[in-house]
């Protein structure tokens, strides 16, 4: 038998030695790997199990004048498939196809898809996703979700706005408030194996959403509704393309009423209203083109969404005609040019350089004071203001009026006021900027500044936002707006309010008289560019009551058919609205006689 | 020294046995198996929807290991003197037979089907060599002092090296790791081994230039967040790292579920990492050193060389493949497949090493301790 020798203990110890060190060694590499690189592999390998879910935050609602909701949520679900977990595709493809209308074929398609996670049908209502939980089948999941929901679907459609896919605002006041609406969406993260499979019972992490905050607007329901339905019955009455009504409260800026009619649903705001009202809103530029190409038709359709989806009142520009002549008066006063009892003289038209530009009387109005041209909106008389004025004091007076800038009003895409470079400024020019042609500005800047005029001077800034609260009605933000003050004497404005009381109680605007009310008004008729089209706007602008303005309205019907006449056709649409809303407001009815009596004396 | 005599002296000296050996592998077992469940039951239950699937193979085999230890250890191991031959025909018999009617797993064809049983006889392989070598060695210490004995046993072993290496690298590299520690021991001299360890080096140096996947693999292994086919590992590295001091506890390993792919293979001390932290590692670190110390005591004190040499053997086997294996799972050196023993999933591996255990304690049998 060999012994063990010495040397081969000494070896083997070697052995054991070498070994120990290198043990040594890999235990110091795992002291480096999970001490030092700890954090870093953690990290990684925390990431790729957790699946992030977004929680979506609830948006917050638009609450109106009278608390009534005019945007809110609706809760959805989404039914998808996981191919995985599917115990009995059958079944399954049947109770969905069954459940959620679909063809069978296309939920077969789905749940026989390999893949994670298949969607098989978005924005299910959810009592019909509760019923498909119900049959809890294997693999089939049931996601809720938020959805806007907008309860009067079409009411102040182009005000109000919608929103996208992932909750944003896309037009209107969704998008100005988008901030203080969306809220934070909050996440579930999940801990899920290699296959994606969420690991039951091994404790979710969450992070709660913030939910939006509502916002309350100074829209009004019942006057919203109201108006709506005065401009849809004009507008079918005079074939009109459309109308737009303003109601605002002159002396803050607050809008209770903003209608443009063809309104569009905005709980389905991609389908376009219907064909003839597309149609009739568009002009026949788009229409008829059904050998197009698919994009083509595409791309006509983004087209004619975006001309549906448009704020008339605020994106389009327009001729204001005669209720232009309101502000040549403010600044023909201010500059004190002009007397109520100047007396001026009609012929029918009024040469400028070597032009006749005619007064839409073509006989003339014969001798007339200020008061009464006014009150028969009598062209010349406002050329021969423009032309007192002067151009230089005629722009001093837009600017200080804020006529050349935009309102700033809470809502996006308003179009700035089209003028006349002031260098490029002839006689010709002045006089028909006199009463209120050769020049463009929208709907809501003609109505703020009228607005301002008649308040006693104070430049007001449009809105709606009032005021910015928690779902719970603790105040968030009360949201404020510039004035600027004095930009006409309170002498200027009280004139102003006088002058038109006239023309609605014995003037054009007589068709906006009720019975009771003192209200003022001019009225409008513009032929639109180009001029051969025979295309008319008619207008009217009234407020209540005239000495101390409550409510200031203003019609704007767009190529109606037959008669064109703004005092004919727009004065009672607002006659009608204030008919029903001045009680409404509780604006009570006076004295008439009492009443205009004095007016007449204190501004004579 | 003649029969009558040996025994007579036995008698007269208390009988050892080296308990602690035995306390140290049966615990290394148990807690194979437990961390086995703990990796294997995701995966048994996602292939067999059975998540004890792994489990019951492995505790199949270490039963079955433990019978075999048992009688081997109760067999003097002087035995398997008469069975050298026979062991490394046999295993390079089934060696070169798995090459061509092996069963194939993932792309590697290293098992023998018998029956419901597969096999591995490049574990056998192991064994063989160490009986092998351990037998020759021993019959001619005298010339181990010179270079051209040394030359002969290597080449001895030679065959059997190939015949693994085409098929199973790593495991080839053990046998040839087994090879050098037991002629290293049975040497006088030194400098031969420093000669013999730079043309090793030398030698793998070339292969890994020579063969353009093994420089890949080099690649992998510098920067595995770069390539696809680092993935393996960098799934381990995110194991280890995440389990920091402590862990995360038993079973709330995230990375088993199938991250690390076969985790309760090569890639369990990963596992281990993460479910019982810096700590738990050191301590199963610890558990092999201990074991290897006490083969150390064991071998220091053989009756005679041969026994040294058996229990050198089964020491340098699980200490490279310990070294080996953690080395892997820490990206310290490039990927290659070699199990945790006693922990790592595979039936042949653990009844081969209880086996080992088996011949260890039968040397440890005779040790006398004289008064």
């Amino acid at each position: 038998m060999v012994r063990n020798k010495t040397f081969n203990r000494k070896k083997i110890l070697i052995i054991f030695t070498v070994v120990s060190l290198v043990l040594l060694l890999m235990a110091g590499r795992l002291v480096y790997l999970m001490v030092y690189c700890s954090e870093y592999y953690g990290k990684k390998a925390e990431d790729l199990h957790e699946r992030e879910r977004d929680i979506k935050a609830a948006r917050g609602k638009i609450i109106d004048a009278t608390g009534t909701v005019l945007a809110t949520n609706r809760t959805v679900c989404t039914i998808s498939v996981i191919h995985s977990q599917l115990e009995d595709p059958e079944k399954v493809i049947e109770v969905l196809a069954r459940e959620l209308g679909m063809e069978e074929a296309a939920v077969r398609k789905r749940v026989e898809k390999v893949s994670s996670i298949e969607r098989v049908k978005s924005n299910v209502d959810k009592e019909t996703g509760d019923k498909i939980r119900d049959y809890r089948l294997a693999g089939v999941k049931v996601d809720e979700d938020y959805k806007r929901y907008y309860p009067y679907d079409t009411l102040a459609s182009k005000v109000l706005g919608f929103t996208g896919g992932d909750n944003q605002g896309i037009i209107g006041l969704e998008v100005i408030y988008e901030d203080c609406l969306k809220g934070t969406n909050g996440k579930i993260l999940t801990l899920t194996d290699a296959r994606g499979v969420e690991i039951e019972n091994a404790g979710e992490r969450r992070q709660e959403p913030v939910d939006g905050n509502n916002l309350h607007i100074s829209l009004d329901y019942n006057i919203q509704l109201y108006c709506e339905q005065a401009a849809k019955k004009v507008m079918e009455a005079k074939s009109a393309d459309s109308v737009s009504v303003i109601v605002m409260n002159p002396q803050n800026g607050e809008i209770m009423a903003m209608v443009n009619v063809p309104e569009f649903h905005l709980n389905d705001p991609f389908s376009l209203v219907t064909a003839e009202d597309v149609l009739s809103g568009n002009g026949s530029g788009t229409s008829q083109s059904p050998s197009q190409d698919e994009s083509a038709q595409k791309e006509v359709t983004q087209e004619q969404l975006n001309q549906m989806w448009r704020n008339q009142c605020i994106s389009d520009t327009y001729e204001p005609g005669s209720v232009f002549k309101i502000i040549t008066t403010a600044a023909a006063f201010e500059e004190g040019v002009v007397s109520l009892n100047d007396n001026f003289f009609c012929p029918g038209y009024k040469l400028v350089e070597d032009r006749r530009i005619h007064c839409h009387k073509r006989v003339g109005h014969g001798a007339e004071t200020f008061t009464q041209g006014i009150m028969n909106s009598c062209n010349p008389v406002f050329i021969e203001l423009g032309m007192r004025l002067g151009t230089d004091n005629f722009y001093k007076y837009f600017q200080q009026f804020g006529l050349l800038q935009r309102t700033d009003i809470d809502l996006p895409g308003e179009a700035v006021t089209i003028m006349h470079d002031k260098k490029n400024v002839g006689p010709v020019e002045l006089a028909t900027v006199s009463f209120g042609q050769s020049f463009q500005i929208t709907p809501i800047q003609l109505v703020t500044t009228v607005s301002s005029l008649i308040n006693g001077g104070n430049r007001i800034t449009p809105h709606f936002g009032v005021s910015v609260k928690n779902d719970q009605g603790k105040l968030v933000k009360t949201l404020r707006y510039d004035v600027k003050e004095g930009i006409v004497s309170s002498e200027t404005s009280a004139v102003l309010r006088s002058v038109l009381e006239k023309v609605v109680a014995e003037g054009s605007g007589k068709n906006a008289k009720i019975e009771g009310y003192s209200i003022g008004g001019k009225t409008a008729t513009s032929q639109t560019l180009p001029r051969s089209a025979n295309k008319y706007i008619s207008s009217f602008l009234g407020f209540a009551p005239a000495e101390n303005p409550q409510v200031l309205a203003l019609c704007i019907i767009n190529n109606p058919q037959g008669i064109y006449y703004g005092g004919t056709i727009a004065a009672p649409v607002v006659q009608e609205i204030f008919t029903n809303i001045l009680p409404y407001l509780g604006i009570e009815r006076q004295q008439t006689p009492a009443e205009d009596s004095e007016t007449q004396e204190s501004n004579e | 020294m003649d029969r009558a005599q040996f025994a007579d002296q036995r008698q007269r000296s208390i009988r050892y046995f080296d308990y602690s050996l035995l306390l140290i592998v049966c615990f290394l077992v148990c807690f194979g198996l437990v961390m086995l469940y703990s990796t294997s039951s995701y995966n048994g239950q996602v292939k067999f929807a059975d998540s004890a699937y792994y489990l019951k193979k492995q505790l199949l085999a270490d039963v079955l290991g433990i019978a075999v230890m048992t009688v081997i250890a109760k067999i003097d191991y002087r035995v398997w003197k008469r069975f050298w031959f026979l062991a490394y025909a046999a295993a390079f018999g089934l060696c070169t037979l798995v090459l061509f009617v092996g069963q194939e797993l993932n792309g590697a064809k290293r098992w023998l089907k018998l029956g419901p049983l597969s096999f591995q006889p490049s574990e056998m392989a192991k064994v063989a060599i160490i009986i092998f070598l351990a037998t020759i060695i021993s019959r001619m210490p005298k010339q181990m002092g010179k270079f051209t004995a040394l030359i002969k046993v290597m080449l001895l072993v030679m065959p059997m090296v190939v015949i693994v290496a085409s098929e199973n690298l790593s495991t080839a590299i053990i046998i040839l790791g087994i090879a050098i520690c037991l002629v290293f021991v049975a040497s006088p001299k030194y400098m031969q081994f420093f000669v013999m360890g730079g043309v090793v080096i030398a030698f793998g140096a070339a292969f890994i230039m020579l063969e353009s996947y093994r420089a890949e693999r080099l690649k992998i292994w510098l920067e595995p967040e770069k390539y696809e086919k680092g993935y393996q590992t960098l799934q381990g590295l995110y194991a280890i790292g995440s389990g920091g001091l402590f862990g995360k506890g038993m079973g709330a390993s995230m990375q088993k579920l199938g991250f690390v792919p076969e985790a309760q293979n090569d890639m369990i001390f990963s596992i281990i990492c993460e479910e019982l932290g810096l700590f738990g590692a050191v301590c199963v670190i610890l558990l092999f050193l201990v074991l290897i110390w006490r083969f150390m005591v064991i071998a220091n004190n053989a009756q005679d060389l041969y026994g040294a040499l058996i229990v050198t053997g089964v020491l340098s086997h699980i200490a490279i493949q310990v070294i080996l294996n953690i080395a892997v799972v820490t990206n310290t050196i490039p990927n290659t497949g070699i199990s945790l023993p006693f922990i790592s999933y595979g039936g042949t591996s653990v009844a081969f090493l209880l086996a080992e255990i088996g011949l260890v304690l039968s040397v440890s049998r005779g040790i006398r301790l004289e008064e």
